[in-house]
């Protein structure tokens, strides 16, 4: 039996201005019809080269070099640009990673995939309507025939996403590649999604290259499973095998770098001494108008709770649920109602002392390490500032795992994860005692994302530093975490101790959010 | 965009133009110009010109002058002019029509030449075209337009001598003569505005062409024209309509120096001889309009806004 989709020996080079660097080396791998293939990888891997490969979708400065990718039977590679377009939508179908930038907005959803329907199937636009209606209602949409008159920004971003699976399923491809088609979405969000996705696939019997960098999620999704590093497959294997039996020693090492909500990685108590609450506090985004106050997303209310002296304080919920907003009102960015008392003495105004005390690490180190500082200079002003020494930056970066020749290094010339920790010890140059990590590690990849979670680790060990922790990772809180807070639409929703998670007696928020998390690859029981 | 916000917007159009009332009318009372002077001229008489000032209200306080020129504006009364002793309305309406018929036809000529023009230089960045775009850029934003007005005086007319060289004759009377008198100064003022929205063009289209949304229609296998009309030129064009209301700014202060370059008794022109002669009712009418236009030429690139953006949502 010939594979549908079969990439033979592929070598991808990219000509820069320092010479070409190669980003596929050598890639085999073949889908079956009506199979799935999970492609896994790190940032950087070559997924996404890939991808684009497979779609003829290549930068200028691309070559293909060596190799063949053939549908069917048929040669990919030799196609003209007209054959090439007949081809993608029609028998290739793509469901991309951000439904919110992969749909054009302003036009309305209907109208993106009619358009298809018109292009490959032929249809008249008033067929094409009634073809994308029952699109969108078997992609479980209600209203199906109002959304076709929306646009984009109307919808929330799983129905979004909705209507580019439609749209990629609607011409009957072959073949759909997904690229990391949940990422950024919720996780709830996301699980409905997988599910969709197990229907459609069962219906259709469409086969799919499914790319994520989520082990879990590719074990969920897919048969058969690729790994990639450094432009190679370094293996390949069935799912349920490969992921339980690694045999590549980096294949091992990403499946242990996966967060197991059962392995817990802080066996200690905190102490029962108080360090921080919070009462009531509440932020309001509205905007002040002109002629009246309008009401705005994103705020948060009556949210209270404490942290104790070396307590890692767990903050979950989805993305718009105000944790961040949580983070900048503990901190003073926003203003906030409410009050905070610091050992138990009010805080009034955010002085010197409190300041110090309370350090932030934020989700993007790109953004929140100054491009025009180096290293040293980041780290100079919280000493600077909170009475430390200059003498102390070399000891810092070692605290970090980082080499004090880096205190001269640019920020760019950082990898993320490494940006990442000149980001902490910027907090540390304070000597917090207690340190806000707003998704921190979200938009790592899994391996540096562990050995982040091993640094503030040890971080607490030396200093006894309290954290508070906000994720969306449950897997990830549930190693770490003393105790979990739970917030939904701006307000808390539950608080308990994490031993208690899964006896039952969550809030049902929670507990959807739990059912809605992967189950860590290569463990036979979840929670 | 409901109701609600167009009657806003109106009403806010409406205290603009008030201030700009207030102004105008504050900067004219501090010229060295008598209304009465001007009409009897140096030798009168103390008493006839004290006379003709009471008659004028020019006695009256100055919240009272301001109040009557004001009520009278309202009543479509612009005054009578100091120079001809014709109503002021009607002329300046007249010069403003022949100015929006020169500005019309620039802007028309610079959406046809500069939006293909800077897609194709966004299209083929590096090419040959992409370069003489970026020279037409440079050349109309840095060469101010009197000497452009020249340089097309020189060629075309003199030269050449395919064009007249100044003068106006309005299409109603002859249209193809009418039309060879437009051709200059259109030409030198959508030089400039094909400058601004080339470069508009250009790079606005280069960041929708890198954007996901067109890249998942590539990808959809749609045909290149199909992705560039219907994906790519759209969302291109948005910011455009605000630069080109923006243009009408600069168009109102240009199109004085072209008018009176090629003589064309347009709005600015005849702000112009306002201003030579004293002509105070005159001037506050041509200001008071300048501004109302512009005001207007806002309003509709907000709408137009709306209408090609459907994010925007005016309520």
């Amino acid at each position: 039996m010939t594979a549908l989709l079969e990439v033979r020996n592929l070598t991808l080079d990219y000509a820069t201005g320092r010479g070409s660097f190669r980003a596929l080396e050598d890639v085999s791998l073949s889908v079956e019809a009506g199979e799935v293939l999970g492609l896994v990888g790190e940032s950087g891997s070559g997924k996404t080269s890939l991808a684009m490969a497979v779609m003829g979708h290549l930068a200028g400065n691309a070559r293909l070099t060596a190799g063949s990718i053939r549908l069917g039977g048929a040669e990919l590679t030799a196609l003209g640009p007209a054959a090439m377009r007949a081809t993608l939508g029609r028998r290739i179908g793509m469901v991309f990673q951000n439904p919110s930038t992969s749909l054009n907005p302003t036009l309305t959803l209907g109208r993106q995939i009619t358009e298809v329907l018109e292009r490959h199937r032929g249809l008249s636009g008033r067929e094409a309507w009634k073809e994308a209606v029952a699109w969108l209602e078997r992609v479980e949409l209600r209203h199906a025939e109002a959304l076709m008159r929306r646009y984009p920004h109307e919808v929330s971003g799983g129905e979004k996403q909705r209507v580019v699976i439609a749209t990629a399923f609607a011409p009957h491809p072959e073949i759909v590649l997904f690229d990391e088609p949940t990422t950024a979405l919720d996780v709830i969000t996301g699980a409905r999604i997988l599910e969709l996705f197990h229907k459609l696939r069962a219906e259709t019997g469409v086969a799919g290259l499914y790319i994520s960098h989520d082990l879990g999620l590719v074990a969920r999704v897919a048969e058969n499973v690729a790994v990639m590093r450094g432009g190679r497959i370094v293996e390949t294997g069935r799912a349920t095998h490969l992921f339980a039996h690694p045999t590549h020693d980096y294949t091992r090492r990403l499946v242990d770098a996966v967060p197991r909500p059962h392995r817990r990685l802080v066996d200690d108590n905190p102490g029962s001494a108080e360090l921080l609450r919070a009462e009531a506090i509440g932020v309001s985004y509205a905007r002040r108008r002109l002629f009246r106050a309008s009401p705005a997303g994103g705020g948060i209310d009556g949210v209270s709770f404490a942290i104790g002296e070396g307590e890692i304080l767990g903050l979950v919920g989805e993305s718009g649920s105000g944790k961040s907003t949580v983070a900048r009102a503990l901190t003073g960015l926003v203003r906030a109602t409410g009050s905070l008392r610091l050992d138990g003495v009010p805080v009034t105004r955010m002085r010197h002392d409190y300041r110090r005390a309370v350090q932030i690490v934020f989700q993007h180190p790109d953004s929140s390490l100054n491009p025009r500082h180096r290293v040293r200079d980041i780290l100079a002003r919280p000493l600077r500032l909170y009475g430390g020494s200059l003498a102390q930056i070399p000891t810092l970066l070692r605290n970090v795992n980082l080499p004090a020749d880096y205190a001269s290094r640019w920020p760019h010339q950082l990898s993320g994860g490494e940006k990442q920790r000149v980001a902490i010890a910027r907090a540390f140059a304070a000597r917090p005692r207690l340190v806000i990590c707003d998704e921190i590690t979200a938009s790592l990849d899994v391996s540096v994302q562990a050995s982040t979670i091993e640094l503030l680790l040890q971080l607490r060990r030396q200093h006894g530093t309290a954290y508070l922790f906000i994720t969306h990772d449950l897997n990830l809180i549930r190693q770490i975490a003393h105790r979990l807070i739970v917030m939904r639409e701006g307000r808390l929703v539950d608080r308990l101790d994490v031993k208690a998670l899964g006896s039952g007696r969550e809030h049902p928020y929670t507990r959807a959010l739990m059912a809605a998390s992967p189950l860590p690859v290569g463990e036979e029981t979840g929670p | 965009m409901s109701l609600t916000w167009l009657s806003r917007r109106l009403l806010l159009m409406a205290y603009t133009m008030l201030v700009v009332a207030v102004l105008v009318f504050a900067i004219t009372q501090v010229l060295p110009a008598d209304a009465a002077v001007t009409l009897l001229g140096q030798n009168a008489t103390p008493a006839a010109l004290l006379a003709l000032r009471q008659k004028l209200g020019l006695t009256d306080p100055t919240w009272l002058q301001f109040w009557h020129w004001l009520w009278s504006l309202l009543h479509g009364n612009f005054g009578t002019s100091m120079r001809t002793g014709l109503p002021v309305g009607p002329t300046m309406f007249a010069a403003l029509s022949r100015s929006l018929l020169l500005a019309a036809c620039s802007i028309l000529l610079m959406l046809v030449i500069a939006v293909p023009l800077g897609v194709l230089a966004a299209l083929r960045r590096g090419s040959a075209l992409d370069v003489f775009a970026s020279l037409v850029s440079y050349l109309g934003i840095s060469v101010p337009e009197f000497v452009t007005a020249t340089f097309v005086l020189v060629v075309l007319a003199d030269r050449l001598g395919w064009l007249p060289a100044t003068g106006y004759v309005p299409l109603s009377q002859h249209f193809a003569d009418g039309v060879r008198h437009l051709i200059a100064p259109v030409l030198t003022i959508s030089l400039v505005l094909i400058a601004h929205v080339a470069r508009m063009m250009r790079s606005e289209t280069i960041d929708v062409l890198a954007s996901d949304y067109v890249r998942a229609a590539q990808l959809k296998g749609l045909l290149r024209r199909t992705v560039l009309v219907r994906h790519v030129l759209r969302n291109a064009l948005l910011p455009v309509v605000t630069v080109v209301a923006l243009d009408v700014g600069y168009l109102l202060g240009g199109i004085i120096v072209v008018e009176e370059i090629f003589a064309i008794p347009g709005i600015g022109r005849e702000l112009l001889i306002a201003i030579q002669n004293r002509d105070l009712p005159s001037i506050q009418a041509g200001a008071l309009i300048m501004a109302g236009t512009y005001a207007v030429a806002n309003l509709l690139a907000d709408i137009a806004y709306a209408l090609l953006d459907p994010r925007l949502r005016y309520d």
